[in-house]
């Protein structure tokens, strides 16, 4: 029985170019929906990850969609923002705690998250050179973002205007760098967190001046009245904020104003969890409580619609070339006829060319199949990473 | 759309690491920083063995107008609980990154029985109007009734840290309630020998001490170990021409000179310490407190010759 394998083997090997043709063809389609549905599940399950990580959204009645994207992958553009006041009205049902997010400025490209320390620890994001921030006007950059940037402790980063028409708008401010964080593979590798204050010091909610009452800032001042200064546009404002002018640094208005755009709550327990919803449920309220994951899950129902239509059309696809390859086999025995009587000639039987013709087809199936299963795991193991670095960068 | 979808979900499989963080051995002591003297006292009592407590602010500066340098902060973000004050007394806290729910407010309990602060500049620059400087008096303490519920809250914090030693950290909030009753009492029967009379401060830190007992006290912004000048004597003569005060209450034990030309204009002197930082001498907040009285007590209404002036901290 072992000379028509040998003889199916010798075959395959002489027209080495027609078998990597249709060893090729038959691994990729095989491949292409196995690999595709894999791809797909796999991110699908990794963004339902983060976002059942995500108990609870609360953010400003709007796109549902637009406040997870922005508030879980910083993604969007950022949605309304709400006053701090919703965060401390979460803090105060006593069944949640509340993390802050202000997600409006960038650093060339990059978010710059502006939360609490809390979100690092929420994340389980660890710093791997330096520290956390610990003073105003300090960052902590994610692992990408820090590669990207080419920035270390020590190093600064400025955030970027929002637009450069708009002189009278936020101003730049130099954050120094202390810290970078471990590789999270996520979206924080990306995003560049400061301490939501140092945020509202962007906005320009806060700001550090020359001390009014000192001698040097008489030149900026138009008149005092008593306990009352008033001072023209020239008195200097600090676009940094260092150990020497930090303590010059303030907030003014209402705090329970200062802008966040989404709160993350974290329920105690279940019940606190459908509390909590509950009381958001009223009809005149201005703010939404979400579960980051059902807002995912329909979008994925979405995204997996489209992936049985793309599947659906892979697998015609994928009859139609089984049926070329059964042609190519078939004509190749009516091109092989002589090849065949030869065979007969020298004493095989029927069976015997039976099997040799079999055992060619059968090679060629099981290293199509084969040669798939390799590409499908490698999917598996590569292909999250190779569609981050070749389609999005 | 759906690739860029697919992109936001695609990471590695190799995610943050579930490891659960390592249990603290069940007796760890909470590591506990407070802002000022008064509370690191109390909580030192309250806490007792399960607590260690620490002031990160250097001996002879006071705690009010301390600020946190980064190294500061770091070491506080790492503290179980820092207890603060409240009522404005750590401005700094706009300017720095601690764990929200580390930080325990002593005096959110009794946020609407705070005193605004009168004095402050007013500044205006740029569209944004004017705003001011102004805050709230933040010497709570000195209201013996106040600091016990700052020691309640204090009580309740370390409670919710540590479930298992509630008996015993009620227990001691107890004995430290009763010190305090005491000491109200005794501070009461002082201030009640003053019989009214017109006082100064050196320092516009004493409005608890004021309201609590129905002082009727000036404020002066003279620095015990400064000479007044010319203006500072000035601003006195302006008070007592409408004030006739014949007692002047300091944080710090002043200069010679300076007792001597109030004991001309007829004031005598004495030192009410409100003991913010850890006393020089090496007593407790406690004693130091009760060396205030003892210094109230010792002053009579009409005496011509001063109180006694050894300071407390």
């Amino acid at each position: 029985m072992t000379g028509p394998l040998y003889l199916a083997w010798r075959h395959l090997a002489l027209h080495r170019a027609k078998t990597a043709i249709l060893v090729t063809s038959i691994a990729l389609i095989v491949f292409l929906p196995l690999g595709l549905e894999r791809l797909v599940d796999q991110s699908a399950a990794q963004l339902t990850e983060r976002a059942a990580a995500t108990p609870l959204l609360v953010g400003a009645r709007g796109s549902a969609l637009e406040l997870v994207l922005s508030a879980l992958y910083f993604e969007s553009d950022p949605p309304r923002p709400v006053g701090w006041a919703e965060l401390e009205r979460v803090a105060a049902s006593g069944l949640a705690d509340a993390l802050p997010l202000h997600v409006r400025f960038r650093a060339r490209g990059h978010p710059i998250v502006g939360t609490t320390l809390e979100y690092l620890d929420f994340r389980r994001l660890r710093v791997a050179r330096g520290r956390r921030m610990a003073v105003l006007g300090e960052c902590v950059v994610g692992a990408r973002a820090a590669r990207a940037l080419g920035v270390g402790p020590g190093d600064a980063v400025l955030s970027s205007p929002e637009s450069v028409f708009d002189l009278a708008g936020v101003y730049p401010l130099r954050m120094r760098v202390a810290g970078v964080l471990a590789p999270s593979f996520g979206p924080d590798d990306d995003a560049i967190f400061v301490d939501v204050k140092t945020a509202w010091v962007i906005e320009g909610l806060g700001h550090g001046h020359q001390d009014l009452a000192r001698p040097e800032a008489e030149a900026g001042v138009l008149r005092r009245e008593g306990e009352r200064i008033v001072a023209n546009a020239s008195v200097v404002e600090f676009n940094e904020i260092t150990p020497d002018n930090i303590d010059s640094f303030h907030f003014h208005g209402d705090l329970s104003s200062h802008p966040v755009h989404a709160v993350i709550a974290l329920p105690r327990d279940e019940k606190s969890r459908v509390l909590l919803m509950g009381r958001y449920e009223s009809p005149g309220e201005a703010m939404q409580i979400l579960r980051p994951v059902r807002v995912m899950d329909e979008l994925l129902d979405t995204v997996l619609t489209i992936r049985g239509y793309v599947i659906a059309a892979i697998a015609t696809v994928a009859l139609a070339t089984l049926a070329t390859a059964a042609l190519v086999f078939l004509l190749s025995l009516r091109l092989r006829r002589r090849e065949v009587e030869t065979l007969h000639k020298i004493g095989a039987s029927r069976g015997s060319v039976a099997v040799l013709l079999a055992s060619e087809v059968l090679f060629v199936l099981v290293a199509g199949a084969v040669a798939a299963g390799g590409l499908t795991l490698a999917v598996g193991r590569f292909g999250s990473a190779a569609i981050r670095t070749f389609l999005l960068s | 759309m759906v690739l860029g979808l697919l992109a936001l979900g695609c990471v590695d499989r190799e995610g943050p690491s579930d490891e659960a963080p390592a249990s603290a051995p069940a007796v760890a002591r909470l590591s506990v920083f407070a802002v000022n003297e008064p509370l690191r006292y109390l909580a030192a009592r309250i806490g007792g063995d399960a607590v260690e407590v620490s002031l990160p602010v250097p001996p002879g500066l006071d705690p009010a107008s301390w600020s946190p340098d980064a190294d500061a902060v770091v070491d506080l973000q790492q503290a179980d609980l820092v207890l603060l004050n409240g009522a404005g007394y750590e401005p700094w806290l706009a300017r720095v990154s601690l764990p929200v729910r580390r930080l325990v407010d002593t005096s959110a309990g009794f946020a609407d029985r705070l005193i605004a602060r009168r004095e402050g500049v007013v500044h205006q620059h740029g569209p944004d109007g004017e705003h001011s400087h102004r805050g709230t008096a933040f010497t709570t303490w000195l209201d013996p009734r106040l600091a016990r519920e700052q020691a309640r809250a204090v009580a309740a914090a370390f409670t919710a840290a540590r479930p298992t030693a509630a008996a015993a950290f009620a227990e001691r909030l107890d004995a430290v309630a009763s010190d305090l009753e005491a000491l109200d009492a005794r501070l009461a029967r002082a201030a009640a020998r003053l019989e009214g009379e017109p006082l100064i401060f050196s320092h516009p830190v004493y409005a608890y001490l004021e309201r609590r007992y129905g002082l009727d006290g000036r404020s002066l912004h003279w620095e015990p170990d400064e000479p007044p000048g010319a203006a500072g004597w000035a601003a006195l003569d302006a008070i007592l021409a409408e004030h006739p005060a014949r007692l002047l209450i300091w944080e710090e034990t002043p200069l010679a000179d300076s007792v001597a030309r109030l004991e001309a204009r007829g004031l005598r002197s004495v030192v009410f310490s409100p003991g913010a930082n850890r006393a020089a001498s090496g007593e407790s907040w406690l004693e130091v407190m009760q060396a205030n009285a003892e210094r109230l007590e010792s002053v009579r209404s009409g005496s011509a010759s001063s109180a006694s002036l050894e300071p407390s901290r």
